[in-house]
């Protein structure tokens, strides 16, 4: 007898519930940390996990599976049958979906990377290093960060199905001459995890500026990095799934109404295989989709699971999530490109490239009023030529200056981009994106 | 958690033939419910249970960690067969006594699943009657982790630990106005740590509040906004200032820069310690042993036993967090900061209860001292450079002060300055003594452990 996603999902129907989804998850990750350019440590989880997602009438309940054996199994169910007995009905629940579905040719996850080991990382890591080195960096940090795993489910929907995946994602954060810069390249071939041009661009943020210098307190043109345009542009994806709708968020009633720069494309996919965060399908087995977020200025859509789908009356967007639906990952496309970072900076009169930011924090989602925090070098720019790294603080190498602006109102200012769209991630963010450097007109800063 | 030890002596005694000069087990069991119920919507019920074991291994200065859920002794045995070599590395661990303790902590009252869901949708319903109260979101949820760690050395530590509670967003509009607010209210211990009446009336009491503030509030000028030179801060926003800009820059791994690419680094460095942080009014204290704290431990990850970190004394930078790791760089005893979010991932340096000491004075006191200027009293938006050096926090309730009393609510007050300016200002300490709930995040992958940060409310004079 194989205990698997199968056998879970059939247990539960057989003890009288109406629906029932079990996941099964197993996998490996490792993180390697670099610290002062040494190889620190390996830390690796390897793990297999189950999870059951059950309802009856209107009452839902999710609970883990421990152990997958029939004892642990068996005591999930009856945990899910008092879970369920003794919670309140969710009125507005409305059912998964319906299988099954078609998913298209099976993910064959690269074997360079899905089989890794110790040597592996090593490996990599040390290029890593070496290349920081070679590019003028004083010392360098990071993590790699090496993933394989399979998912399968089975649902009372009649769904079954099987995904197998495998990424790697390298964080290079280089120091030189009194400031420092971060790069982060993500994956699923390791032929493309391209150690020495990620080491290289890290650097190269640095070299741009020459010397220090400090600015007022303003307000300036912002190219944001990739790496920081995605993570602020992520949280549109948030915002855009319909309980963080009903609950309050920045997109909350904005539906068919123009919330940004006519060329500003802003996508969830769940389904492009190049992309780390992307997989055959959601929390209930429907299919993952490409989904137009922003288009022509406008929000086309929210993000839906069957249910909500249901409540809504529209179709889902295949983000399950249950009992609600999550984001995938975010991938901005511009309709108005310059060819380079180079050429976005020499279309600036006054402003600042921001290579990286954290601490994005929000005083109102539902008006989106932010603020966030330039956490390496920041170049400022004057008549298209980047002048100098920004240096408000004698006594630290940071830059001293913060961002202040809101969600809608950048949409609405990010009127061009580079041609240097890349797959990237954040520290500060559980996920990856897709997306080049972006301008956005009008942004305060405020400075130490 | 006793049917798992033999496993991890069997580690620990593997690992040791293997030729590890240290070998640490750590198994960790998780028992616990949350729910979430949002604009009157049940959105989540679930229980969690979950037992695995981390292993720390280390050879030749080399740091290995493993962490499974599948626990037999082949895999436990094929990791600590698997940890192959890296050169370089230096990590060495401090002399520490050997410790055997075992703790429990009792819940007063169950925190019993389905009467914690009666009380968010009971809290739901009470908010959702506010006729200002525009959106909310409460969750909420209880559980028990219960460990046991044993090492070469042979320390063995066990715990077993109560958590509960309860988190509240909401966002109260007036005239075409929004604010929010999040309360996180609980700690260690059972049902008694989200009493329902408390949270009710403190629920209530804040959405009140944003009305009164959007409602009579004044917005004021740039230019006076930069006049204000004297603010009386509350414990919430001391407690925030503390750990934020004392409490993350004295973690030792962010001084010696193993979290650069992270979490991030420090003011600190190996040739500044010592320094003056602030005023002589300011210390400030790191103590995981209050009891039901929601910060609270006996023992760390790595079987130290805690004690009071004195961060800041008088003014001056006085002790790093440390784990064995960085008590071993500075040739000294660790003192117990080491700590995980779980099984799953690796002990780092981290806060427990940060708090700015309470000094003499009274909160009229400060008011009275400032005579004209600001009382801000919680926040919503904050915000610290990678250095901790430059720090904001956004008013979500401040007062003027007018002739040495309170007056008219302030809407767009921001306290926005250095560490050096914002300690060095304090002239004033009271003697309140608050703690407020946090879940801190570091490392990577992200660990998220409960925290509070606090203490006494203090007169800046900027």
């Amino acid at each position: 007898m194989e205990y698997n996603a199968a056998y879970v999902e059939r247990k539960a129907m057989a003890a009288g519930f109406d629906e029932a989804v079990a996941e099964v998850f197993a996998g490996r990750t490792s993180y390697l940390k670099i610290a002062n350019a040494k190889i620190d440590s390996i830390v690796t989880m390897d793990e297999r996990n189950a999870f059951l997602f059950v309802t009856k009438g209107k009452r839902v309940f999710r609970t883990n599976i421990d152990r997958i054996e029939p004892g642990s199994i068996g005591r999930a169910i009856e945990r899910a049958k008092l879970g369920v007995a003794r919670s309140v009905p969710k009125d507005d629940y409305y059912g998964i979906a319906d299988g099954p579905f078609r998913y298209g040719t099976a993910r064959k996850p690269d074997r360079a990377i899905a089989e890794y080991d110790d040597s592996t990382l090593v490996d990599v890591a040390q290029s890593a290093i070496n290349a920081a080195t070679a590019h003028g960096a004083d010392s360098v940090a990071g993590t790699l960060i090496m993933a394989t795993g399979s998912a399968e489910i089975e649902t009372s929907g009649g769904v079954s199905a099987r995904d197998d995946s495998a990424s790697a994602r390298l964080s290079l954060r280089a120091f030189r001459g009194g400031l420092s810069a971060q790069s982060v390249a993500v994956a699923t071939r390791m032929r493309e995890l391209d150690t020495d041009a990620t080491a290289a661009k890290t650097v190269e943020y640095i070299r741009m500026a020459s010397g220090f210098g400090r600015i007022r307190s303003g307000t300036y043109d912002v190219i944001y990095a990739q790496q920081p345009a995605g993570l602020l542009l992520s949280m549109a994806n948030e915002m855009a799934c319909i309980g963080s709708v009903e609950t309050g968020g920045f997109l909350t009633g904005k539906l068919g109404k123009e919330i940004a720069d006519r060329n500003v494309m802003l996508y969830d996919d769940g389904k492009s295989a190049d992309l780390v965060g992307s997989g055959r399908f959601d929390a209930e087995g429907h299919p993952t989709q490409r989904n137009r977020l922003i288009g022509g200025g406008r929000l086309l859509t929210y993000l839906h699971n069957h249910s909500t789908s249901v409540k809504y009356k529209t179709e889902s967007t295949g983000n399950a999530g249950l009992v609600m639906p999550g984001p995938n990952e975010m991938v901005l496309e511009h309709g108005n490109t310059k060819k380079s970072l180079d050429s976005l900076v020499r279309s600036v009169d006054r402003g600042v490239l921001v290579t990286n930011t954290w601490y994005t924090r929000f005083s109102n989602y539902l008006t989106g009023d932010f603020s966030t925090v330039p956490r390496d070098i920041a170049v400022y720019i004057e008549r298209g030529e980047p002048r100098f790294a920004i240096k408000q603080l004698q006594v630290s190498s940071a830059t001293g200056i913060r961002i202040s602006d809101n969600m809608i109102r950048m949409l609405k200012a990010m009127s061009r981009a580079a041609n240097d769209t890349v797959q990237t991630a954040s520290w500060d963010s559980d996920g990856s994106f897709k997306t080049p450097s972006v301008l956005v007109e009008g942004v305060k800063i405020t400075t130490a | 958690m006793e049917g798992h030890a033999g496993l991890a002596e069997h580690a620990v005694a593997y690992a040791e033939r293997r030729g590890f000069d240290y070998a640490e087990a750590f198994i960790e069991s998780y028992t616990g419910t949350f729910y979430a119920v949002e604009q009157g919507a049940l959105n989540s019920s679930s229980y969690f249970e979950k037992t695995g074991i981390r292993l720390r291994l280390i050879r030749k200065g080399r740091l290995h960690v493993f962490a499974t859920n599948r626990l037999d002794r082949r895999t436990l045995e094929r990791a600590i067969e698997g940890s192959g070599g890296f050169s370089g590395a230096d990590t060495g661990l401090s002399e520490e006594s050997v410790q055997r303790a075992s703790y429990r902590i009792r819940e007063k009252r169950v925190a019993d699943g389905p009467r914690i869901l009666e009380d968010l949708v009971a809290l739901d319903k009470t908010l959702g009657g506010e006729r200002h109260v525009k959106f909310r979101s409460v969750y909420g949820g209880a559980g028990r982790t219960t460990s046991l760690m044993v090492n070469s050395e042979g320390s063995r530590i066990e715990s077993s630990v109560p958590r509960a509670e309860v988190f509240v967003s909401m966002i109260v509009g007036s005239g075409g106005q929004t604010r929010q607010r999040v309360l996180q209210l609980g700690g260690v211990g059972g049902y008694e740590a989200i009493e329902p009446t408390g949270i009710e009336t403190r629920a209530l009491d804040e959405a009140r509040t944003l009305l009164n503030v959007m409602e009579h509030g004044v917005t004021l000028s740039g230019s006076r906004l930069r006049s204000i030179k004297n603010v009386v801060i509350s414990p919430e926003i001391a407690g925030i200032a503390a750990h934020e800009s004392v409490g993350h820059p004295d973690e030792a791994d962010r001084v010696f820069l193993r979290e650069a690419a992270q979490a991030g680094t420090s003011y600190l460095n190996r040739d500044n310690l010592g320094m003056g942080i602030g005023s002589e009014r300011v210390s400030i204290i790191d103590d995981p042993t209050i009891k039901g704290s929601f910060g609270f431990y006996l023992y760390d990850d790595e079987g130290v036993r805690a004690r009071p970190r004195k961060l800041v004394t008088n003014g001056a930078q006085d002790e790093l967090l440390m784990n064995r790791e960085y008590a071993s760089v500075l040739g000294t005893r660790s003192n117990g900061a080491s700590r995980s979010d779980s099984y799953e991932h690796e002990p780092i340096v981290r806060m427990a209860n940060t708090y700015l000491k309470p000094g003499g004075a009274t909160h009229e006191e400060l008011i009275s001292e400032a005579g004209n200027g600001v009382y801000i009293k919680s926040f919503m938006e904050w915000n610290i450079d990678d250095t901790r050096s430059f720090s904001r926090y956004q008013g979500s309730e401040a007062y003027l002060i007018e002739n040495r009393r309170l007056g008219r609510p302030v809407k767009n007050y921001v306290l926005e300055t250095t560490t050096q300016r914002f300690w060095h200002a304090v002239r004033l300490v009271d003697n309140e003594f608050e703690l407020y709930l946090g879940n801190c995040g570091k490392g990577e992958p992200m660990q998220g452990v409960p925290v509070t940060m606090g203490g006494a409310g203090a007169l800046l004079s900027l």
